[in-house]
């Protein structure tokens, strides 16, 4: 399997994959109990408790009912409405980083199965995991696609407008400068192994694309999985529970 | 500032729900607050008064006594010059709620300034500046401009029928009983020619407290606030009538937050009430009123109330009867309804900070120049204020004039609205239309005394 290659083993992948996903959930845990450390409503005690923030966001989210909740998941969380209104480019770059990241994030952990799968051949089903991570490459590419418009949106706006510029600090570019190494060096890994969608082979390199495919994979959970709770990425979980908490906020 | 010796006093964040301590890791440094901040508007070069470094800062401070290098390592001492800017960043702030409305993240902004604020109180970092005399004022005269409060009710006229209790209240707010009686006294009247039976609380209407919640001092809040509908259930009233954003917001919101039973009664603004007089034929009016008018929204009243009142209620009601009004040529600002643009005075802006109120206010005066308005019309007696004094702050002398919506439907009504001689009338600081039979105009009444007016008004 050429894609383990650097002295990094199937063995050693898996059980990074293992350690930083311990760290995020670990991450997420102590982000909740650091917000539990809020009251549970006006004036009411103290408990330190992440559970009792759990239950105060679900007092919250479901305040006015589980209509309002539906309306406000699917037209502010899932359609960023609140971002329409305000900015339609802002919107695209929020649309297409959020569901090009949420879409590659599901197919990789999808491909990292696949991978199981064919490493074990788990019920003889080998040759269809390696069929089936065949058929993922073209919404890879797609989505990969989408991430790119909104990564480079993003940094664009943060580069050129002199504003935004200004007041962008290193917490910002942290995430920013993640989501867009993470992109470009996906997308170079994917150039580097030939027949790629729109390019064909016009950068194919079979010696070097195990290794930048690798090396994307282990930006990717280092600079996105491993340090989300920790950074400004937190924001993709805090402000969707956020918006459910106020109900769609004013 | 209150005093900095407390070096090893700890961060107090428990003010806070914790949803709104996710709210600070919510925010996606979009930076739209910053374009609608009507302080950060005239505070160009103080980009940290705005949400988006409020909420970083705060977010920082949280990080460095409970984040996870906190955890590992110990947390880091806490720098008091830092927090002293902190808290002054964060009273430089009229609590108007536009940067909530723009929001991308949905964070409820106005909730979250007045959370902080009673940390920063607790730490002795706030309140800020004058904003420290109101639990005094409030605690020892039940209103911010020691007057006497069986005096509340001296500027109703001899003939007007003010009831002892009643299914209706007017609520008629400390300003208007004190500082501006020629809303009060229009407000009687018109309720008087509409037939519509009301009582007040007399010396038993004590001050709403708004200024309390705003800045952060919450003691005292809770006397008030039980007091206060203790009162309006033990006269029988289900509706009360509100002609100040301020206590009408703080009556809806925040009473009931400290009140811990069934409150029985509705509180409604009366342009709404009135509104309903207008549609349904009951008002006759006499005479035209050949202004061009424009209308403030109050934030008490929009912005903070538009998800509990609906936008009809905050926004429509003022402005269907100014369009009602024969001879009011009306236009909207370009800000407006809720992306409106703060009059600088809440939030206790006025007492703490009273230049940064002015500069805000002179920015609303723009707002009315661009239309061209010979009226600003409002709902609340402290924007009102705010605005006459930042009208007479401008470098240009500016004719335009600031009048109550109340006002304006009386005088179109041909209601006589003479303020009774009383103890207060020297400190009447107000513009009031004057009518002869056919022609109203809009006359500034200065001051002719100080006062003890420690604070100015108090929301």
């Amino acid at each position: 399997m050429a894609f383990y290659t650097l002295g990094l083993t199937f063995w050693l992948v898996i059980a990074l994959t293992v350690v930083v996903l311990g760290f995020w959930i670990y991450g997420l845990y102590f982000n909740f109990k650091k917000w539990g450390m809020g009251s549970t409503g006006y004036q009411d005690e103290l408990r330190h408790s992440f559970w009792l923030f759990i239950a105060t966001w679900i007092h919250e989210a479901f305040k006015d009912g589980i209509w309002v909740f539906v309306k406000t998941l699917i037209l502010d969380v899932l359609l960023l409405r609140r971002t329409l209104r305000r900015s339609p480019v802002r919107w695209v770059m929020h649309m297409t980083i959020f569901y090009g990241f949420l879409t590659l994030a599901a197919l990789s952990g999808l491909g990292l199965f696949m991978d199981i799968i064919e490493h074990f051949n788990v019920l003889g089903l080998a040759h269809q995991a390696e069929m089936v991570k065949g058929y993922m490459e073209l919404p890879f590419d797609i989505f990969g696609y989408l991430l790119l418009l909104g990564a480079t949106i993003g940094v664009l706006r943060r580069v050129f407008l002199r504003e935004v510029r200004s007041r962008t600090s290193a917490y910002d570019v942290v995430l920013l400068g993640g989501v867009f190494l993470i992109t470009i060096t996906g997308f170079y890994a994917e150039w580097l192994r030939g027949n790629s969608f729109l390019i064909g082979d016009a950068f194919a390199n079979p010696i070097y694309a195990p290794h930048f495919s690798l090396l994307h994979t282990i930006l990717a959970l280092l600079l996105f999985v491993a340090i989300l709770p920790y950074s400004k990425y937190m924001h993709v979980i805090a402000a969707p529970l956020t918006i459910l908490a106020n109900r769609g906020g004013e | 500032m209150a005093d900095a010796g407390n070096e090893k006093k700890p961060l107090v964040s428990g003010f806070l729900m914790s949803t709104q301590l996710m709210e600070l890791d919510g925010c996606t440094r979009c930076q739209e607050c910053m374009k609608w901040c009507p302080t950060f508007d005239v505070r160009q070069d103080r980009p940290e008064i705005t949400p988006m470094y409020k909420i970083a800062k705060f977010r920082e401070l949280l990080g460095s006594q409970y984040g996870l290098r906190a955890k590992l390592f110990g947390s880091k001492p806490l720098n008091e010059d830092e927090i002293n800017k902190f808290s002054e960043d964060t009273y430089y702030c009229t609590t108007c709620g536009v940067c909530g409305t723009v929001c991308e993240s949905g964070i409820n902004t106005v909730e979250l300034w007045e959370a902080m604020r009673p940390n920063l109180v607790a730490r002795g970092n706030g309140p800020y500046g004058k904003q420290s005399f109101f639990p005094g004022l409030l605690g020892k005269d039940r209103n911010p401009f020691q007057a006497k409060q069986e005096e509340r009710l001296c500027w109703v006229p001899k003939d007007a029928t003010v009831l002892e209790s009643s299914e209706i209240a007017y609520f008629a707010g400390c300003t208007a009983a004190y500082r501006q009686q020629a809303l009060a006294v229009a407000s009687v009247r018109l309720m008087n020619n509409l037939d519509i039976p009301f009582c007040m609380l007399g010396e038993d209407e004590w001050c709403c407290s708004s200024a309390l919640v705003r800045t952060g001092q919450r003691p005292i809040m809770k006397e008030h606030a039980v007091h206060n509908v203790d009162a309006l259930k033990d006269r029988g009233v289900k509706t009360v009538l509100y002609a100040c954003a301020g206590c009408l917001r703080t009556a809806t919101v925040d009473w009931p937050r400290w009140y811990e039973g069934y409150i029985p009664y509705k509180n409604v603004p009366l342009s709404v009430y009135l509104r309903e007089k207008v549609r349904s034929g009951e008002v006759e009016w006499k005479r035209p009123l050949n202004f061009k008018v424009t209308y403030h929204d109050p934030c008490h009243n929009g912005r903070h109330l538009m998800h509990i009142n609906g936008r009809d209620w905050a926004y429509e009601a003022p402005r269907d009867i100014l369009k009602s009004i024969p001879g009011v040529q009306f236009e909207d600002m370009a800000r407006s309804r809720e992306f409106q643009r703060c009059c600088g005075a809440g939030g206790g802006v006025k007492a703490g900070i009273p230049d940064l109120a002015l500069d805000c206010a002179k920015a609303r005066m723009g707002d009315a120049q661009l239309v061209a308005a010979d009226i600003i019309a409002s709902t609340c007696p402290f924007c009102r204020r705010n605005i006459m004094d930042g009208r007479a702050a401008m470098p240009e002398k500016s004719d335009i004039k600031v009048v109550d919506v109340v006002e304006l439907m009386t005088a179109a009504m041909g209601l006589d609205i003479t303020i009774p001689e009383n103890s207060y009338s020297k400190f009447q600081e107000q513009d009031v239309i004057v009518c002869d039979e056919e022609v109203c105009k809009v006359e500034t009444v200065e001051r002719k005394a100080e006062g003890k007016d420690l604070v100015g008004e108090a929301h």
